[in-house]
């Protein structure tokens, strides 16, 4: 190729780049939500999945807020006895992914190993949605999902909220207006509206062939969709959010129908609820010009029985408090993000076998990340678990143990994102490990290194 | 004929009745209640910075940029994000109901202001910035910032909000000759300062 062939196929490259990067991104992007709505995606996210102020809102509304015709009826008091949308909010989310390690897995035949990475890993798709999101009737919406997973080959019930909500005053505070409401749901912080908590926290996608940590916080996602809970809420003076839930284990000893293996919830499956735990929440939002910062709490106590134990059995206490803050700049071309989260567990081990009776662990992670013009950004990611040392919990085990009974875990998380449409992000993501259960290197008393588990991941994830 | 009092009476309380029931079930009044209460909270009084309070704003303000809406002429990034889809499917009835129902609701209460913020955008409002080509705002606005017909209602309304507007209007993006004339002088301070005084009347 000549040169000048050269320099016009560059050009060419060069404006099919800026064409793609100045293009208005108005509302391409139309998710169940936005086909309800008529809204943009950017009046809801800010670069999905995280929430605007308006977002959390219309959360807080109960997903209920329409544009669209109606399938009404009124009963004789001209009250509303049902309102529908006229198309379903059905929207289907598409993920697909490579996965490299920074070193191979050694073929240790334990299950739980082999089906990790094996160095590369491409996964089409990672994983296949089907939402219905949006109104069921004037005061009641429904976020449900579900998901196929290629990694069990099962379709299963991923995060789901079903929420009513309802307006009240105050008669002593003229114009003071709050939202209640209830939530059902079946993952504790699914229902939350800040991305500062666990469910929609970030890294907002991670590969799921990566190695597991050997200790995660009972509210950092181990419940998550293995639990059923309801909970009330009232957001104040557009300010204060306060929340009271319980979650319960879901049915126990049913097979997996696609499967027919043992299902996830039968006795052989841990961290199944003895009765109920509770689960609470509040947060402060202030929001100014462009600008919106809250703070807040959340916790969880609950009795879980490890696999093995039956219902009436020995049960493991783990209790905790934890602290999350988030800010957030959004402007018309430059949009600042800073999320941040404190998890502290007192874990009390009266069934499992650990050599103290009484362990912590403190999880802490801290993000910030920037977009320009929704489409180019990029976030960056400290995160470290720590905790008390028990050789008998965390025992040595290759990839998966620790050689001197610590969970201690620390490392970044670096992620670049293009989104050549609203709904639409490419990205690469990179997690450096400089500690893993406990150590840098030889960490599993097998040989391996934190840094061999260090994972880049690249990914596609839509939503149409 | 001699008329029947109670049949008459009676006749008049069905239609008083009728009446009542039907400004209940006004779909443009429901909407208020259902969709615009969201943001711009069920008295116009707005939930948040990014969202206008529409209280006491002028009917004729309010109807203009409803119908801007609809057919997109109004074009700022928030109206695209928000209010596009919103207004796409009012007919001029709702938007007249809608416009009148916010207009007469009570104005809300002025934030709280730095002092010396306020009269410095006091004096921008009163007297202009000569040398910046910036008029007097209460030329048009009205002395109390009160507004006129077609020209908005500025006291007591979102400091940010008024922000984003003249930024906006400076830089074209709510496309408005008088109003981009206006504001394209203006430092980010002055803008400041002129939105700390009217958020605070």
């Amino acid at each position: 190729m000549g040169a000048r062939q050269a320099t016009a196929g560059a050009s060419l490259l060069a404006t099919i780049f800026a064409i793609l990067l100045l293009q208005p991104s108005a509302a391409l992007a139309t998710p169940g939500f936005a086909r309800q709505t008529g809204l943009a995606c950017e009046a809801c996210h800010t670069v999905f999945p995280e929430l605007t102020p308006f977002g959390r809102l219309f959360k807080f509304n109960g997903y209920v807020f329409s544009n669209v015709k109606q399938l009404q009826d009124i009963n004789e008091k001209s009250q509303s006895t049902l309102a529908m949308t006229e198309f379903p909010p059905v929207a289907v989310q598409l993920q697909a992914s490579v996965t490299s390690l920074g070193h191979s897995l050694p073929d240790t035949g334990a299950p739980a190993v082999t089906d990790l990475s094996q160095k590369n890993t491409a996964e089409f798709p990672q994983a296949l949605s089907i939402f219905y999101t949006g109104k069921i009737s004037d005061n009641l919406g429904a976020f449900l999902q579900v998901t196929w997973n290629p990694n069990s080959n099962s379709i299963g019930i991923d995060n789901s909220d079903l929420r009513f909500a309802d307006h009240g005053s105050f008669p002593s505070l003229d114009a003071s207006d709050f939202i209640y409401g209830v939530t059902i749901n079946n993952n504790p912080t699914s229902q939350d509206v800040w991305n500062s908590t666990p469910a929609w926290g970030y890294p907002f996608i991670v590969t799921n062939v990566g190695v597991p940590r050997i200790a995660t916080a009972l509210i950092d996602g181990t419940l998550a969709q293995s639990s059923a809970g309801i909970g009330v809420y009232v957001w104040m003076f557009s300010h204060l959010y306060l929340e009271a839930s319980v979650y319960h284990s879901a049915k126990t000893g049913t097979s997996n129908a696609f499967t027919g293996g043992p299902g996830p919830l039968d006795s052989t499956f841990g961290m199944r609820i003895s009765s109920t735990a509770p689960y609470w929440r509040g947060a402060w939002e202030q929001d100014w010009s462009r600008n919106s910062l809250s703070f807040g709490t959340y916790g969880i106590k609950a009795d879980t029985h490890p696999g093995g134990v039956g219902q009436g059995g020995p049960s493991d206490t783990f209790t905790d408090v934890a602290l999350d803050a988030q800010y957030q700049y959004i402007g018309d071309s430059h949009i600042v993000s800073a999320y941040a989260t404190w998890i502290h567990e007192d874990r009390d081990f009266n069934a499992t076998a650990a050599a103290n009776p009484h362990n912590t662990l403190n999880t802490a992670r801290v993000t910030a990340s920037y977009f320009y013009n929704r489409k180019i950004g990029g976030s960056l990611q400290y995160f470290s678990v720590t905790g008390s040392s028990d050789a008998v919990l965390y025992a040595p085990a290759a990839v998966l143990g620790s050689a001197n009974g610590s969970p201690d875990t620390q490392g970044i998380v670096a992620e670049l994102d293009y989104l050549p449409w609203l709904n639409t992000k490419l990205g690469v993501q990179y997690t450096a490990f400089t500690k893993f259960n406990g150590a840098a290197s030889n960490y599993d008393g097998s040989g391996r290194n934190a840094s061999d588990n260090n994972t880049l991941f690249v990914f596609i994830w839509t939503a149409f | 004929m001699k008329a029947n009092a109670p049949v008459l009476t009676l006749a008049c309380l069905l239609l008083a009745g009728g009446i009542a029931e039907a400004a209940d079930s006004n779909p443009a009044l429901d909407l208020v209640r259902r969709e615009c209460s969201t943001c711009h909270g069920a008295q116009g009084i707005s939930t948040s910075p990014t969202f206008p309070n529409l209280a006491a704003q002028t009917p004729q303000y309010l109807e203009a940029q409803l119908k801007a809406f609809r057919d997109r002429s109004r074009a700022d990034p928030h109206a695209q994000a928000f209010m596009w889809g919103m207004a796409a499917q009012l007919n001029d009835a709702a938007i007249k109901t809608i416009a009148e129902y916010f207009s007469k609701q009570p104005p809300a209460q002025g934030e709280s202001a730095d002092p010396a913020e306020v009269a410095a955008g006091r004096k921008i409002f009163e007297e202009g910035i000569e040398k910046q080509d910036v008029p007097a705002c209460l030329s048009c606005h009205g002395d109390k910032a009160q507004g006129n017909e077609v020209f908005p209602r500025l006291a007591s309304q979102r400091r940010g909000y008024l922000e984003r507007q003249l930024e906006a209007f400076a830089a074209n993006l709510r496309e408005n000759e008088i109003m981009h004339q206006n504001s394209r002088h203006l430092t980010a301070l002055q803008i400041s300062q002129l939105a700390a005084f009217l958020s605070s009347q």
